[in-house]
């Protein structure tokens, strides 16, 4: 009993000092609470949308995170070994591309990305669900893994200032475990893995948005709207969208706010499900920062 | 040796080199869209000879295939033109029927699309809604700044009084209260800990807000505010899709950075005021978080700010980038017609890729644009500072 209680103790402890998993145990508890409502009060096949949605969401986005991680860290040591090696013409050419690709806005990016995907559904290259969230997954990380390779470019740049990069190449260690080894894997695991978390709320932004927009603004052609169900396109739905509108209801009526919680619970719990992951994906970065002292107090 | 152009003269050497930068970025993209554009249209399916023929007859200055007596003119006209060849000139007439009735039963004109792909004729059109964009982009960019500098500047100054939780506040008032009931009889401050908790409910409401994707905010609006007005758009736009959190938390970031460097010690034992204190004495007067202009005085404060304003104005690229993501969004999801970002949403509905190439190109130009003046005004504050 009282080894139980202890480790509650150390647990509590914890939490309270590390505001990171505070805010993850609060995200946990706030969409278990939302399914637990759910489960009471929305119809069964609306709360397994409700359900599909987060999942494809969230599985569409941590894909994202990885395949930015990939790109990033790709990306981010290439342009660091052809400055290194004097490479002119092939860094000016990769940086000409990686410019391009930060000018253009992200929504603009997964938006050409869903006009390619609405190609590949007509000449049925892609069909199965799962392969058209591959690929949004993919258009989504292409859209944000600059930010990775920024983080990779400063660390290798912190690292090069230091001639830390110098150090070890007289020692005799190759210039690649350098680069991957000692820089990125033993000492900027921290700064990637907050970057990461960051740019988990930024994918998801991404992706519900657009596919909001897809499904409010190219409704009529059928291929488009057809991509698996996400958060986006569930809260564009006829139903959420009433759900949504019946919010304004609460200036004229604040008593509505009982109605909103059982009556409209669809496009409500949608909305809850962005809005709450976008809060709490922040909170965790910013808190992962503080408690490691990497940009923060 | 070459003489640089005119306008690249008395610029920095690292500046000279971004502008040339994005001038090739430029270029670059208007190629890659330009290819994009050209590789839909060879791939779109060719309008056929007939059709071409037949338009050139539905265009005839007066001529209402609708109505009897021009049709029958028409069909004499024929018979002149071509004599003897009647079955040819009834088959003509019913292709032109044919046409007529594609031409005004099509699927594209039953989505509303009654255009055909880009002419220049379309150009003035786009320029106006791109300048229309151009205004809230501008507006709402200004405001995320300045919003951006005085709530990081609010966060730092509560940091700094170690008041940065309401509910840790409420939570240490209950606690000192336990403890000071050990030892005599004090009355609970409910009202303390009432108004603490009214904040942090207050706080919570405001960052779920600022967190809030635009259209989620638009939508539960909808029905009392109209929506499509250029004031909503912009306050919409400062205050949704977490532009205006981030931007804050990024300055306050710097602040915080700022605040642990060395020189911070110098200026306090050099006697700079380092009271965060609210109009105090020599603390901190609370007019700093509503004027544009900032005079801080003999404060160790002001010089934390402007080291970390400094900073902060490379990294109004990224937030000039996402503003746009923003605004795109805004207009797309709320089906604000007339608006560049419904129109793109249109043209790519409709399969318009050389129209929706040229929109892109525009709202490219307007990220590049920002990224130019923002680089020129950070080499320029740089020389400032003699840097």
């Amino acid at each position: 009993m009282d080894s139980s209680r202890q480790f509650l103790r150390q647990s509590l402890g914890l939490i309270r000092r590390r505001k990171e998993l505070a805010w993850f145990c609060m995200w946990c508890a706030g969409i278990g609470c939302l399914f637990l409502w759910d489960e009471i009060f929305l119809n069964a096949p609306a709360f397994d949308r409700v359900r599909a949605a987060l999942f494809n969401t969230l599985v569409s986005g941590a894909g994202a995170v990885f395949l930015s991680l990939v790109l990033g860290w790709a990306s981010g040591a290439a342009f660091f070994l052809l400055e290194q090696r004097r490479a002119r013409y092939s860094f000016a050419l990769l940086s000409l591309v990686a410019n391009a690709i930060r000018s253009l806005p992200q929504v603009v990016l997964v938006l050409v990305g869903y006009v390619l995907l609405n190609q590949l559904i007509l000449a049925e290259i892609i069909r199965s669900e799962t392969a058209q969230l591959a690929w949004v997954t993919v258009t989504v990380s292409v859209a944000v893994f600059l930010e990775v390779s920024d983080t990779i470019r400063s660390r290798l740049e912190y690292f090069r200032s230091l001639e830390f990069i110098d150090a070890m190449l007289c020692c005799g260690i190759s210039e690649s475990r350098i680069i991957h080894r000692e820089i990125l894997w033993r000492n900027s695991r921290e700064h990637l893995l907050h970057k990461l978390i960051a740019l988990f709320g930024v994918a998801i932004f991404l992706q519900c948005s657009v596919d909001f927009i897809v499904s409010v603004g190219l409704s009529t052609n059928v291929s488009l709207s057809n991509v698996p169900l996400t958060l986006g396109s569930l809260l564009a739905s006829v139903d959420s969208k009433q759900d949504i509108l019946a919010l304004s209801n609460l200036f004229s009526d604040p008593a509505y706010i009982t109605e909103i919680v059982v009556r409209h619970l669809q496009g409500v719990s949608a909305a809850f499900c962005i809005v709450f992951t976008l809060v709490c994906f922040f909170m965790i970065a910013n808190g992962y920062a503080r408690s490691r002292r990497l940009n923060g107090p | 040796m070459t003489r640089p152009p005119d306008f690249l003269v008395g610029l920095s050497d690292s500046l000279k080199g971004r502008l040339v930068s994005h001038a090739a970025g430029v270029v670059f993209v208007a190629v890659a869209l330009a290819g994009f554009a050209l590789s839909f249209e060879a791939n779109a399916p060719a309008e056929s000879a007939q059709e071409r023929h037949l338009e050139s007859y539905l265009e005839l200055n007066g001529v209402d295939f609708g109505d009897p007596l021009d049709r029958a003119l028409f069909r004499e006209s024929l018979d002149r033109f071509y004599p003897g060849q009647a079955a040819r000139n009834d088959s003509l007439l019913q292709a032109i029927d044919d046409a007529r009735v594609r031409r005004w039963s099509g699927p594209g004109l039953r989505r509303g699309d009654t255009n055909r792909g880009f002419s220049p004729a379309l150009l003035p059109e786009i320029a106006w809604q791109f300048a229309q964009f151009l205004l809230v982009y501008i507006l709402a960019l200004l405001g995320i700044y300045f919003g951006a500098e005085r709530l990081g500047l609010y966060r730092f100054v509560k940091w700094k009084q170690g008041r940065e939780s309401y509910l840790g506040e409420s939570i240490r008032i209950v606690r000192e209260y336990r403890h000071a009931r050990a030892n005599s009889r004090v009355r609970f401050p409910k009202g303390a800990v009432a108004l603490d908790i009214l904040k942090a409910l207050g706080k919570g409401i405001l960052t779920t807000l600022f967190f809030s994707p635009a259209y989620v905010i638009a939508y539960a609006l909808k029905t009392s505010v109209d929506t499509s007005s250029l004031p909503f758009m912009i306050l919409l736009a400062l205050v949704s899709n977490g532009v205006l959190i981030q931007a804050s938390n990024r300055f306050f970031e710097l602040l915080v950075a700022e605040d642990r460097k060395g020189y911070v010690r110098t200026a306090t034992v050099k006697n700079l005021h380092t009271s965060y204190e609210w109009n105090a004495k020599e603390g901190v007067p609370v007019r700093v978080l509503y004027r544009i202009s900032q005079n801080l005085g003999p404060h160790v404060l002001r010089h934390l700010y402007e080291n970390a304003r400094f900073q902060f104005i490379p990294a109004m690229k990224e937030l000039g980038s996402f503003l746009v993501t923003g605004l795109v969004i805004i207009e797309m999801a709320l089906n604000i017609q007339g608006r560049l970002s419904y129109n793109l949403l249109q043209q790519i509905l409709f399969g318009r890729y050389d129209v929706a190439c040229v929109i892109i190109f525009s709202i490219f130009l307007a990220v590049k644009g920002t990224e130019v003046f923002v680089d020129t005004w950070h080499d320029f504050e740089r020389r400032r500072y003699g840097f």
